[in-house]
């Protein structure tokens, strides 16, 4: 007969799914990018990406043996320090030294996410914490873009062993704050749109290649990782606001497309906007935050004076997040309780 | 007969819920055996929502099969009777699922105690106009019969005319949408002319104009069974049979009620609010024969399952049998370590003591194996809430598990309170979704306690 009975609050059964699976999922989804980034940017990926990683993951067991935890490997368990390094070296100008990119990966796990307690108690998403922090103290390196490698560049021979160095191009978005300046030039950019959508283009590591994004973040949605609320708020108001700009203008402004496949728009759309630590929990506050993050974004795209407002705007709603959690609370299914 | 293409896919359902293995196939296909009286029954004086009933015997006695030996004079209470003739040996305390300890009346059976069968002789032609509302419904209330779908809540009390609220429809719940179980399912196919007798009784005591009868379409064949059944009479044509979708909690009462008639029951409220009656197919089965019969409610059928019992059926089972005895009777388990759950593995509650007693609303005992347990959320390390919203997603009521559940975890009791903890039906689907594996509903359950306790000290 029975010798042990176990005994505990139900349910007894449940779904074999864990927090590292969820972040297993969103590594597989930043695969295609990572993989465009190798196929770009070749060497400049093979080191920032796992520089990011390993930078960041050590600094989460370097904050839990400060924090006195009894088992200080226990939390790198979950994965998310990696994938915040993968988000952060998918954020950075390819040829971003790598002393720079460690300071940047300690900065977000340390400051992003481990003193406020850790996974799940962070304000802001890490990455872009870490990111914002290089922004302002390493303005020149953070906006120093290299050319793709498959661009066959016409540049001399200038050194003598005879290696031809990637030279550096401007973004898009810089050419349409140009556009926007001069009154002209937008349809320029938009010409550049096959570039931009395959990411044969200058920009960060990881943000030029729309496809790339756009199939990890429908891996994403199809396997229930995310869901597509923040996503489609997010484009849905970028969308409007290019499109009103592209239509007072279309000489100063560039047309919607570009704007949605240029920059970090479709990385934060799929992989920042959606991190559920720092995003809102009900649908109708999803909306709210993914409306306001694609109009930050594109106010500071058209009228402010930096060319890309994706991490601002990310960080600005992450702040307003616990707010959009009251204010969206929800009401049961059988309406308010009348006590 | 028209012999017409019954739809047995379900378009009906509520928001939220899940999906978890149905694990039906280990016992959907045994018959109703009846199981015999053992050597002892402990009959428990609360099997119900309300009042505990007081005993009517004492030490010594000899009672009979079907005499009642506890009853109340509260509103909302129902009598408990004696399974099995024999001679009471104590009225002492025994391990209750719900309530920790509880008095029971302890019998020992006699020699001679036929085996009771289910119910024989039901034909379809039963005519509910020759008993009276009143009758009904007091016969109901003798026989002692509760909700048998788990809750226990009086039925007489249900079906009774409340003129301050006036029923109009009546809904039996065949859904069964736990994993595991199949008691349901076995009585809908095969007591399918009981229950269709007991819902015309329902409806006559209630006053109900329409009655629908939700059976969850991952049983074709009870739905099948029960459209043929009621389609040989005429005057069953306002029952309807709805299939709906097979998703877990679809047979709560809100959620069922939600389903068919795309209304919501008041959040803390109960269904004759909205003119709606809900009884459960055993429940239903169970009036009739306390009408028609006379006889009270002393067995009950239970599904005895789980990977690591050894053979695992559905029991014509006396009240008050010990789990002990019941597993016994199904061949013993096959593993030295296992958990003991009565009912199925999402709402149902694992028990330290076998030897606590099958009650009226008892209609399983599940037992799953260590292998099991060790993939169950307690058993797994809990990682911080990473605030995904699954458990928003799932929520049947709509609430918000992860912030009630922290809330209690760092007794903010009226910050619960203020996400309606109140409204949680403790379904356990948050649980069983949570990647982190936090045990929302251990922590909901266990803030719900508190309020409790802190309401009994301070009345206002």
């Amino acid at each position: 007969m029975l010798k042990n009975i176990t005994v505990s609050c139900a349910p007894h059964i449940s779904q074999p799914l864990s927090t590292r699976r969820v972040m297993v999922d969103v590594i597989i989804g930043l695969v295609p990018a990572i993989v465009a980034a190798g196929y770009y940017f070749r060497i400049y990926a093979l080191i920032l990406i796992p520089t990011c990683v390993i930078s960041a993951v050590a600094t989460e067991w370097l904050c839990n043996l400060i924090r006195k935890k009894p088992n200080p490997l226990e939390s790198l368990g979950d994965f998310s320090a990696v994938v915040t390094g993968i988000i952060l070296a998918l954020s950075l100008p390819p040829g971003l030294p790598i002393w720079t990119a460690v300071i940047g990966s300690a900065f977000a796990i340390a400051v992003g996410k481990m003193v406020f307690g850790g996974l799940g108690a962070n304000i802001f998403n890490p990455a872009m914490v870490g990111r914002a922090f290089l922004t302002a103290c390493f303005g020149v390196l953070m906006t120093t873009w290299t050319v793709p490698a498959t661009i066959d560049t016409t540049m001399p021979k200038i050194a003598a062993d005879n290696k031809v160095h990637a030279r550096t191009q401007a973004t898009p978005l810089a050419w349409s704050k140009q556009a926007i300046k001069t009154k002209k030039g937008a349809h320029a950019v938009n010409a550049q749109f096959k570039s931009t959508f395959t990411g044969e283009i200058g920009g960060c590591l990881g943000e030029t290649s729309a496809l790339a994004l756009f199939i990890g973040g429908l891996y994403l949605i199809v396997k229930r990782t995310i869901n597509p609320h923040i996503p489609l708020a997010v484009l849905i108001s970028t969308v409007v606001f290019a499109n009103i700009g592209s239509m007072i203008n279309p000489n100063a402004y560039i047309r919607p497309m570009s704007h949605l496949c240029s920059g970090g728009m479709l990385l934060c759309v799929f992989f920042i906007a959606t991190d559920p630590v720092t995003a809102p929990l009900t649908i109708k506050g999803m909306w709210i935050f993914g409306i306001g993050v694609g109009t930050i974004t594109m106010l500071i795209r058209i009228v402010g004076e930096y060319p890309e407002g994706v991490m601002y705007a990310i960080l600005l709603m992450n702040a307003v997040t616990p707010l959009i959690d009251r204010f969206c609370k929800l009401v049961p299914a059988g309406g308010e309780p009348n006590v | 007969m028209l012999n017409m293409k019954i739809n047995t896919k379900g378009r009906f359902t509520f928001p939220g819920g899940t999906h978890p293995p149905q694990s039906k196939d280990l016992t959907a296909e045994s018959k109703i055996q009846p199981v015999p009286v053992g050597k002892q029954v402990a009959v428990m004086l609360s099997q119900h929502i309300g009042a505990v009933c007081q005993p009517l015997v004492r030490q010594g006695n000899m009672v009979q099969a079907g005499q009642k030996i506890g009853d109340c004079d509260a509103f909302v209470c129902a009598p408990v009777h004696s399974p099995i003739t024999g001679k009471v040996k104590e009225i002492a305390l025994r391990s209750h699922a719900v309530l920790g300890r509880s008095l029971a009346i302890v019998i020992d059976a006699y020699a001679y105690n036929p085996t009771k069968r289910p119910c024989p002789g039901f034909k379809d032609d039963l005519d509910e106009n020759n008993y009276s509302a009143e009758q009904i419904c007091n016969a109901v209330r003798q026989a002692g019969i509760v909700g048998m779908g788990g809750a226990g809540f009086p039925t007489r009390v249900k079906i009774e005319p409340n003129p301050r609220l006036p029923k109009e429809t009546l809904i039996i719940n065949g859904c069964e949408c736990e994993p595991y179980i199949t008691s349901d399912y076995r009585i809908m196919l095969e007591w399918t002319n009981q229950i269709i007798a007991g819902t015309k009784l329902a409806r006559k005591a209630s006053g109900c104009s329409k009655v629908f009868i939700g059976i969850e379409d991952n049983k074709p064949e009870a739905i099948e069974v029960m459209n043929t059944a009621l389609k040989t009479h005429a005057n069953n044509d306002d029952i309807k049979v709805v299939p709906v979708r097979t998703k877990y909690p679809q047979g709560g009462e809100r959620q069922l009620i939600k389903a068919i008639l795309k209304k919501d029951v008041p959040t803390g409220g109960i269904p004759p609010m909205i003119g709606v009656v809900a009884l459960n197919v055993a429940t239903v089965a169970a009036i009739a024969e306390a009408v028609v019969f006379d006889s009270p409610l002393t067995h009950r059928v239970v599904t005895v399952t789980g990977e690591a019992i050894a053979n695992p059926g559905n029991f014509y089972v006396p009240i008050g049998t010990s789990v002990e005895e019941l597993i016994e009777f199904c061949g013993g388990v096959t593993q030295k370590s296992a958990k003991v759950i009565l009912g199925g593995p999402m709402m149902g509650i694992a028990i330290a003591d076998l030897k606590t007693p099958i009650t009226k609303t008892t209609n399983a005992v599940t037992v799953l194996t260590k292998k099991q347990i060790g993939r169950a959320k307690f058993a797994r390390r809990q990682t911080p809430c990473i605030r995904c919203g699954r458990c928003l997603e799932v929520c049947p009521e709509n609430l918000n598990p992860t912030k009630i559940a922290h809330a209690v975890k760092n007794n903010l009791l009226d910050v619960a309170e203020n996400y309606y903890i109140s409204g949680c039906m403790e379904c356990g689907c948050c649980s069983y979704v949570c990647p982190a594996n936090i045990e929302l509903t251990g922590y909901i359950k266990t803030g719900k306690i508190f309020l409790a306790e802190q309401k009994k000290k301070k009345p206002e």
